[in-house]
């Protein structure tokens, strides 16, 4: 009796375990991340002025994505930007930089740019026919472009990128841009503009939160 | 989670062998305590795990004995900044720790006058640790197994003929590694000796 009644707990450990897993994120706000690095060889305290343009380019995967014809990229839209670009205005002054216009000589310019990723998981294969027509082995890929299988799951995660460029450095016929500050926000790209724009904010204000050498 | 599987399936197996001989099947709830590098990446105590020990009696009061097991390890680190040179992260990181023992070695049974009966331990093997970090959408993983070695004393309650309660403290041991540090904990350990065989 003794022998089959520790058989059973071996059985019953081995469904306790599979039931043993902690917590993780709960919240969406749980997976935000803000990351800054910047130029330990730039004078922040000895620049004053900064330029900003008035809209948040959206990167796409294209090389160069002129939908319009009209030699500008595509942009995000005026309500999303003003939420990144006025809390990002507001940090600046808030640390004694004084904004102008680009034509007015600023020691920097900021540029903000987002991206948002849609990650899709799902499998299918050629393999699954092969009983029914002979010669499909796996690994083959579509030869026509057909309907794509519905997706099992996904998730979008989108990144804010903000870089500050010295605007003195641009020298002539260097075609490169020295970036002396750049901040990074990453997070899930759900829910809507009410719950991203808030989240988008705070990131921002981390951001400025964690670059202490930018106040004058 | 797999090998894991395959530890008990073997263990499982291995028992059958036994089955002519005296000897002893442990079953135990271990609540867990980081030392060293462990309690610096989390040092919240583990109320997650298992130990399950099969023993063969070779000689009086000496049981031959092997033993696997499993721990797990978790903390939330709330929302700071983690900086080196000039590059600042910052967000709420995720930590998991989970460690498996796999070890062969002996207990002494002690010689006592009541029910209470005292036992010492000293094992050697393997720690299978597995140490993830979330932060963000990322997971940071790296495992490693490292030499371990067990001591351990405890106190069986011997009321009739069958199983005991057991109580008993271990301290897993674990040497460095390459890819990490020894990931040492002790447990407290409470549960139930089955005999067989008798």
């Amino acid at each position: 009796m003794a022998i089959k009644l520790s058989r059973l707990l071996v059985i019953l450990s081995l469904v306790l375990i599979s039931g043993c897993y902690p917590n993780g994120a709960e919240f969406i706000d749980d997976i935000d991340l803000v990351y800054t690095n910047y130029s330990n060889q730039f004078g922040f305290s000895s620049k004053q002025t900064y330029a900003i343009p008035d809209s948040v380019i959206k990167i796409t995967g294209d090389i160069f994505n002129d939908p319009d014809g009209d030699h500008k990229p595509s942009f995000l839209s005026a309500s999303s930007a003003a939420v990144i670009l006025d809390r990002i205005n507001q940090n600046m002054l808030d640390y004694g930089w004084q904004r102008v216009s680009k034509n007015a000589n600023p020691d920097v310019i900021l540029l903000v740019s987002s991206v948002t990723t849609t990650n899709i998981y799902y499998y299918y294969d050629w393999w699954y026919w092969g009983w029914y027509y002979p010669g499909f082995y796996p690994g083959w890929g579509w030869y026509y472009p057909g309907y794509y299988p519905p997706y099992v799951t996904g998730y979008r995660s989108g990144s804010v990128l903000v870089q500050m460029v010295d605007a003195k450095a641009v020298a002539a016929g260097v075609e490169s841009v020295p970036v002396v500050w750049t901040c990074i926000l990453n997070g899930l790209a759900e829910g809507g503009t009410s719950s991203i724009a808030p989240r988008v904010q705070t990131g921002i204000d981390k951001a400025f939160a964690q670059s202490p050498y930018l106040k004058h | 989670m797999k090998k894991i599987f395959f530890l008990l399936v073997t263990a499982l197996c291995m028992q059958g062998a036994f089955a002519q001989e005296h000897g002893i099947f442990i079953i135990s709830y271990p609540i867990a305590f980081p030392a060293g590098n462990l309690s610096d990446y989390i040092s919240n105590t583990s109320f997650r795990g298992i130990n399950l020990e099969f023993g063969k009696e070779v000689k009086p009061n000496l049981i031959a004995e092997i033993e696997t097991g499993w721990n797990v390890f978790y903390q939330e680190q709330p929302d700071q900044v983690y900086t080196e040179g000039t590059a600042s992260i910052s967000g709420k990181q995720f930590r998991y720790t989970n460690s498996v023992p796999i070890l062969a070695g002996a207990k002494w049974i002690l010689k006592s006058k009541n029910n209470l009966v005292p036992y010492a331990g000293l094992g050697l093997g393997t720690m299978y640790s597995d140490r993830s970090t979330d932060f963000g959408l990322y997971r940071i993983s790296t495992d490693a197994w490292q030499f371990c070695l067990r001591p351990e004393l405890g106190i069986t309650f011997k009321s009739r003929a069958g199983p005991s309660a057991m109580l008993g403290v271990k301290y897993y041991a674990s040497f460095n590694s390459s890819d990490l540090d020894g990931q040492s904990f002790f447990t407290v350990n409470i549960g139930v000796v089955f005999p067989y065989g008798l």
